[in-house]
């Protein structure tokens, strides 16, 4: 519109349409920014409007040993899923891309289908796996599960890097006399790093906000924070949860910055 | 260089090897488990008793207590209405992102919609029940102004529920959809509005079904993700909404009867494998157009 020669004064249509989708990035960032007045709201139940500035909720946030032991399992757990779903996905994207697979697109739509299929049910059947098998619910079955649904962001990061890098940046570096394995660790593995580093950062976030899948893993007291807030908030309703809201939502915002900063939000994007 | 290489794997295909694994011991194997506990009548490795039954799936379809077809058909309903009110609101957004000649406007833009996508569902919920309760902020500023007597009931029930949905969901239509209308050229409509089409009838003639593909695909991605919500309907929805997910964890987490619950997800599942395998066709389509393009 803009490329047009004579631009109108005011064109009405057009600024229903910025004022529409102006009040659209309204209903998807403000219930965000809300949580961040109740959370310093001194009320003692939710209420609004706020009456004041305090940290108590913070404090009460940081002092309870529940809301505690569930932040330090979920950090724990969400460092774990990382660390392997990066190296699990990073590798499984590399074969998808470079192995001459036979069916790829077949493959490549089943490892992203934890993402499609309800998550409930991932945790539903894995319960019932862990019940059939007589192992409990322990933790390391927790990590497992989370790396599950974290891997196909890594995988779908790292493709896209794959997809887009000139492959025959590999081939001149093996012309060049460069073993495989030299041109893996030398060029094709600082080439892709960005995307599988994204998809890691992806990887966490998802685990560290991760509910459904939980849900039925979890063992009483080893429960992780989404769940205890869930939990918390059938009861009571206070600033506690803003509290630790904006705390898991500054985490978020953190690895937003740090997306952009890597890789560029676009390649995520892209399906 | 491709055409020495297309017969046989390479041995770098090797490294799916773990995430094939995974996959198998984490994901297929245990829904292999959830059908096999659904046709049983207790749990095959402890209980010597337990017998091959179809009595869960006859529960489920007989549904003496009249709740069983109740819920399915609320959980139908919920992720109807949320898609189609996340497809409305989704449209507009994503055509304005695929239009956005700035780069700074457009990361920016793509910022407001993804920074959502990554506060836990937990949280989002806790914002709207803080937005939607009886004194929250919405009714607050009713009564405030004189709009309303007394609190509406905006939360617990089902209204709350979509609302809230909506919200979660509505990031994944949006960024569908920008996909497929950024892929779209915008000459053809410019060239409808050079032979005379108004903004709006080009726009309808022209850029509308040429997304249609964007629109399917997003629908039914935010449509298999609504009907497996579980957070947002069971706290938005009080006790006038029970969908599948929450009847699922009512039987693992208060009656106990994991084969049961099995049966219930081996009938959620057959809805989102249907959905599922739709969506990856309208996405191989979409692909393989790019492809040739």
């Amino acid at each position: 519109m803009s490329a047009r020669p004579n631009p109108t004064p005011f064109d009405a249509g057009r600024a229903a349409y910025l004022a529409l989708n102006g009040a659209l990035i309204a209903f998807l960032l403000a219930p965000i920014a809300i949580v961040f007045v109740f959370a310093v709201n001194p009320t003692p139940f939710i209420s609004f409007p706020p009456v004041g500035v305090s940290g108590r909720w913070f404090a009460k946030f940081f002092a309870s040993p529940e809301f505690m032991n569930a932040l330090w399992l979920s950090l724990w757990i969400a460092g774990c899923v990382l660390l392997l779903s990066v190296v699990i996905g990073g590798a499984c994207a590399l074969a998808i891309a470079r192995g001459n697979l036979p069916g790829r697109a077949f493959l490549t739509a089943f490892f992203m289908s934890p993402l499609m299929l309800p998550a409930i049910l991932t945790g539903l059947a894995l319960f019932q796996s862990f019940l059939l098998s007589g192992i409990g619910r322990p933790v390391w079955g927790l990590v497992f599960a989370h790396t599950l649904v974290a891997v196909p962001y890594v995988i779908r990061t790292t493709l896209a890097v794959l997809h887009n890098f000139d492959r025959r940046i590999e081939e001149a570096a093996a012309i060049l006399g460069a073993s495989p394995v030299r041109v893996f660790f030398e060029v094709t593995l600082p080439l892709i790093r960005p995307g599988v580093f994204a998809g890691g950062v992806f990887a966490f976030i998802v685990s560290f906000d991760q509910f459904p899948v939980s849900l039925f893993l979890v063992v009483p007291r080893g429960e992780t924070l989404p769940v205890v807030l869930f939990n918390y908030m059938k009861f009571d309703l206070d600033g506690a949860i803003a509290a630790a809201s904006v705390v898991s939502i500054l985490l978020a915002l953190a690895v937003v910055v740090a997306l952009e900063k890597l890789i560029g939000l676009k390649t995520y994007v892209k399906l | 260089m491709s055409i020495a290489a297309t017969s046989r794997p390479a041995p770098i295909a090797w490294l799916v090897a773990p995430a094939a694994l995974l996959f198998v011991l984490f994901f297929v194997l245990p829904f292999g488990v959830m059908v096999l506990m659904s046709v049983y009548s207790g749990n095959p490795a402890t209980n010597p008793n337990a017998v091959a039954t179809t009595r869960h799936y006859e529960r489920f379809l007989v549904d003496s207590a009249g709740i069983y077809h109740e819920a399915l058909w609320s959980t139908l309903r919920i992720g109807l209405i949320t898609t189609a009110i996340a497809l409305l609101i989704g449209y507009p957004l994503a055509h304005w992102m695929a239009r956005m000649q700035s780069r700074l406007g457009h990361a920016l833009l793509l910022m407001a919609v993804i920074a959502p996508m990554l506060t836990g569902i937990v949280v989002r919920t806790f914002a709207w029940m803080t937005i939607l309760q009886d004194k929250g902020v919405i009714n607050t500023l009713l009564i405030q102004w004189g709009l309303a007597d007394k609190p509406l009931a905006l939360m617990y029930n089902e209204f709350g529920t979509v609302v809230a949905l909506v919200h979660i969901y509505v990031p994944f239509m949006v960024l569908t959809l920008a996909g497929v209308i950024g892929r779209i050229d915008e000459r053809l409509e410019q060239a409808a509005r050079s032979l005379g089409a108004g903004r709006a009838r080009a726009f309808i003639e022209v850029t509308l079904p040429l997304s249609l593909p964007g629109i399917l695909a997003g629908s039914l991605l935010v449509f298999a993700l609504s009907i497996s919500a579980y957070v947002t309907p069971s706290l938005m929805g009080g006790t006038s909404v029970l969908t599948l997910p929450m009847l699922i964890a009512q039987q693992v987490g208060t009656s106990f009867n994991p084969n049961f619950a099995g049966a219930l997800g081996v009938a959620l599942l057959s809805v989102s494998l249907v959905i599922v395998i739709a969506y990856n066709r309208i996405l191989a389509r979409l692909a393989g157009d790019q492809g040739m393009a």
